[in-house]
């Protein structure tokens, strides 16, 4: 991408009365920057507040003194310093392959391929059966319960339901993978916007119902489809039963609890930087300004969704109520048979079924403008590898009439199914849930490892980038976000690691992910011995030509 | 003729100096036979360095230098020149004429052109040891046509376009001109007329199952030649995260038909990859010239076999 609004000359006009600092001329190429509203957009489906942030919120029990709100706040201060350090690596080394090319840039090719591997193409198969639950408990089950189709709700609640719905959602991932990305990409827009849509009905309900309302309609809705006498009471008695103490009151609370749902917080605030390319290759200030703009927007755009359903669920529901059903979910002590979906709950307090129905499907647009990222990044790290003959060939091989990665779709599809089998049929495996946000977070790590280290490591690229002339007294900025964001990611590392209550550090967990690590230093190790002994060094990768 | 040939191919420098500098030690580096460069040579920008007597200012990436010193002077052009941008010096009013209308733009930065190519290719006469190690290179559609004699009058580079080559017993056909772009560029032409082109210099090769095609377009719908979809605003639509194929229905009827060994492409930055077409194997290595990193492929070929023995990317 060229910044034309910055340059001057052939093709372009000279900026008012002032002289031309540069001119183009006639080349292929020189194109305008994108849509900051397009990013906006993308990063905000990426840091989904409905399908990962509303979700991850009901798992918070295990850390009762912790306040959401400060959580959420704390998080979104964090992750703004990951955006800078990725807007800074996005302008110095525009390219699609994103950590997998910055790491083998700057670290190395077999750090590149390891943390690109594990963290975009590995770990993908465990959020595969993610986002299938995610899909039951806020699409399937409140819909069919609502339509009062129980015996197909009943089964979607069962192991084979489950492993049903994970299938389902790999199938469609992969259909989307094959159709590509430009319908997909005009379906995902028109799903944020419908998203949008639901997410203000659920506001204006929240705002215009008051508590009181909510107490009966959770009484009345919950005998009427789940035959629950008392519900609200009933919750409430199970979450004191389960010494669901505090917080009471809903509020800032203490900084130090709330810093604890931080490395919870990261499974939806991490995101941000999903979807950000850039394509280009006149690089100015303004590319800087507006690929950070692009993330910075989604992400405190999230935060600012999160926040008022927060406030709202504190005026209307109730906070208590609000911990109380979630502590009882997961402890597997409902009173109502399903996750108590906080979007189920607002639309009973219209009583039309036919209401509640439309509204859960406006709102699994959030669900379906989403679901389409889960493998494509990791066909491009698996074409990539293929290309770079760590992979063999056959890996990036696209079929010759429908155009689908056949290879990658199958190194990706088989193994999360069979992760799925698992998440759905071993009850302990469904609690790695985390593990899926830790592993990207250290792939995080290492190319923010590597935007600190820029400037000494690659000196006359970093001398080149627009992220080099951002600075405050003097230093720039960016390498010092790069720092803030290793702070962040070694914080929720360590928490997660120490911390029981996020269900990482168990041995099985850390068997999982240390085969995952394993697997990818196996499959470059086995990669490098083949190829050397068909006379391919792959040392020869990344090693740069003499100059002089 | 040996048992094996190997080249290093690379493509797309734009201008890019440390990308040329890289590209004539690659043979010695990659230990290979020859080198080519597929086309798109020159650069699309030029920066005005305006001296104000006392002091030369130059506008780089937005921020805006002031340069005292010759020493600080040559080290801000060379930046220039190695990011693919052509340094050129003028007085204030010198600038305030130059303009689109009377063309003395385009004279500025042809001469700059030409004065940038003159001096790689004597750059080159000593790296490749007075043409002991041959180089070829070819136009791109980036490329004016300037640049042909310039290139065809340098004593140890060979200008490729429209020729066969003789590759110590392979045979070397090449084609700057590629389908039609939104930038209305220079070597373009339509599907037809490319057709026309690839058969006439296709036409003279004497073997075709030892035939290189370097052709600059990218064959269509392989994979090679997926870059951004454009809006009518020339905005790359949803974030840049839509691709399209952009390559060249021609090239790849011609690749179908003839079945080279081997067929190289650029042309396409973002398209870095290699595509088996049926016995041909077809590769662009994508160019990332601004950031001073040569990519570029190492591509083996075995004499006996008439085949690619081995090959490898590269980021050099």
């Amino acid at each position: 991408m060229t910044t034309v609004e910055d340059a001057s000359g052939i093709g372009a006009t000279s900026a008012g009365s002032e002289a031309p600092t540069l001119f183009l001329r006639k080349a292929t190429g020189l194109v305008r920057g994108w849509s900051v509203r397009d990013a906006v957009i993308y990063a905000c489906l990426s840091t989904n507040v409905i399908t990962l942030g509303v979700y991850e919120f009901s798992f918070s029990s295990p850390f009762p003194k912790g306040q959401l709100l400060t959580g959420v706040l704390i998080s979104g201060v964090w992750v703004t310093f990951l955006v800078i350090a990725y807007s800074g690596l996005i302008v110095t080394i525009p390219r699609a392959g994103g950590d997998y090319v910055w790491q083998s840039r700057i670290l190395g090719g077999p750090v590149g391929f390891v943390f690109a591997a594990t963290g975009w193409w590995f770990i993908l198969w465990l959020w595969a059966p993610i986002y299938g639950a995610i899909l039951n408990v806020e699409f399937f089950q409140p819909i069919l319960w609502t339509l009062g189709w129980k015996g197909a709700a009943t089964y979607f609640g069962t192991h084979n339901g489950e492993f049903t719905i994970c299938i389902v959602t790999i199938v469609l991932a992969g259909l989307l993978v094959s159709l590509g990305m430009s319908a997909y990409a005009r379906f995902q827009k028109w799903c944020f916007f419908g998203g949008m849509v639901g997410f203000l009905t659920v506001v204006v309900l929240l705002l215009a119902f008051s508590h009181h309302s909510f107490v009966t309609s959770v009484d009345s809705q919950a005998l009427k489809y789940f035959g629950v006498h008392g519900a609200y009471q009933a919750t409430n008695h199970v979450g004191a039963g389960l010494g669901q103490v505090a917080p009471k009151t809903f509020g800032l609370g203490a900084f130090g609890d709330s810093m604890l749902l931080v490395p919870l917080l990261m499974f939806y605030l991490l995101w941000p930087n999903w979807g950000s390319t850039l394509y280009g290759e006149i690089r100015g200030a303004s590319d800087f300004k507006r690929v950070f703009s692009g993330m910075f927007g989604g992400l405190w755009l999230t935060v600012a969704l999160s926040v008022i359903f927060l406030l709202l669920i504190d005026k209307t529901v109730g906070w208590t109520f609000y911990n109380n059903a979630n502590a009882a979910s997961f402890n597997l002590k409902g009173v109502i048979p399903i996750w108590p979906y906080p979007v189920m709950m607002a639309g009973w307090l219209v009583h039309s079924e036919a209401f509640q129905v439309i509204l859960l499907l406006v709102m699994g647009l959030w669900f379906f403008g989403w679901v389409g990222t889960l493998f494509l990044s990791s066909t491009r790290v698996i074409f990539a590898a293929a290309f770079d003959r760590v992979l063999p060939d056959a890996a990036a091989t696209v079929s010759e009439k429908r155009k689908v990665p056949m290879a990658s779709l199958v190194l990706m599809l088989l193994p999360a199914v069979g992760l799925s089998a698992l998440y759905s049929y071993w009850g302990k495996f469904g609690s790695y849930t985390l593990d899926a946000t830790l592993v990207i977070a250290v792939t995080y790590l290492f190319s923010a490892f590597s935007v600190v280290i820029l400037p000494w490591r690659k000196p006359e690229l970093w001398r080149a980038s627009p992220a080099s002339r951002f600075k405050v007294l003097g230093v720039p900025i960016v390498p010092l976000a790069g720092a803030a964001t290793m702070g962040l990611i070694i914080f929720n590392l360590v928490e997660w690691l120490k911390n029981a209550n996020y269900y990482v550090n168990s041995n099985d967990s850390l068997i999982f992910m240390g085969i995952l690590y394993a697997l990818a230093v196996v499959v470059y190790v086995v990669a490098r011995l083949i190829r050397k002994r068909q006379g391919i060094d792959l040392a020869l990768i990344n090693k740069e030509i003499p100059v002089e | 003729m040996g048992p094996s040939v190997k080249i290093f191919f690379a493509t797309d420098i734009h201008g890019s100096e440390v990308c040329w500098r890289k590209f004539l030690n690659s043979a010695e580096f990659y230990k290979a036979d020859l080198v080519i460069l597929g086309g798109d040579v020159t650069g699309k920008v030029m920066v005005p360095v305006v001296n104000h007597g006392t002091y030369w200012q130059v506008t780089l990436s937005g921020q805006t230098h002031q340069l005292e010193s010759g020493s600080e002077l040559e080290e801000i052009e060379r930046q220039i020149r190695n990011r693919g941008y052509y340094p050129t010096r003028v007085e204030p009013d010198e600038l305030a004429a130059l303009n689109e209308a009377d063309g003395s733009i385009d004279r500025r930065f042809t001469a700059e052109m030409i004065s940038t190519l003159d001096r790689w290719l004597d750059m080159a006469d000593s790296k490749l040891r007075g043409g002991e190690i041959p180089c070829i290179v070819n136009g791109g559609n980036d490329d004016t046509f300037d640049i042909d004699d310039v290139v065809e009058a340098s004593p140890c580079v060979t200008f490729a376009e429209a020729k066969v080559l003789d590759l110590d017993g392979f045979s070397l056909a090449s084609m700057g001109y590629t389908n039609p772009t939104p930038w209305d560029t220079f070597r373009e032409a339509p599907e037809d007329e490319l057709e026309k082109r690839i058969e006439a210099v296709v036409g003279q090769i004497p073997d075709m199952g030892r035939a290189i095609f370097n052709f600059h377009a990218p064959p269509y719908g392989t994979g090679l030649d997926e870059a951004p979809a454009l809006d009518e605003n020339m905005r790359p639509m949803h974030g840049g995260a839509v691709m399209k194929p952009v390559g060249s229905t021609a090239v790849r009827d011609s690749i179908m038909k003839y079945q080279p060994m081997l067929s190289v492409h650029g042309h396409i930055h973002e398209s870095r990859g290699i595509k088996k077409m049926g016995r041909t194997l077809a590769m662009n290595p994508g160019s990332v010239y601004g950031d001073g990193v040569l990519q570029g492929a190492v591509i083996e070929l075995n004499a006996k076999k008439h085949k690619v023995a081995r090959y490898i990317l590269v980021n050099g």
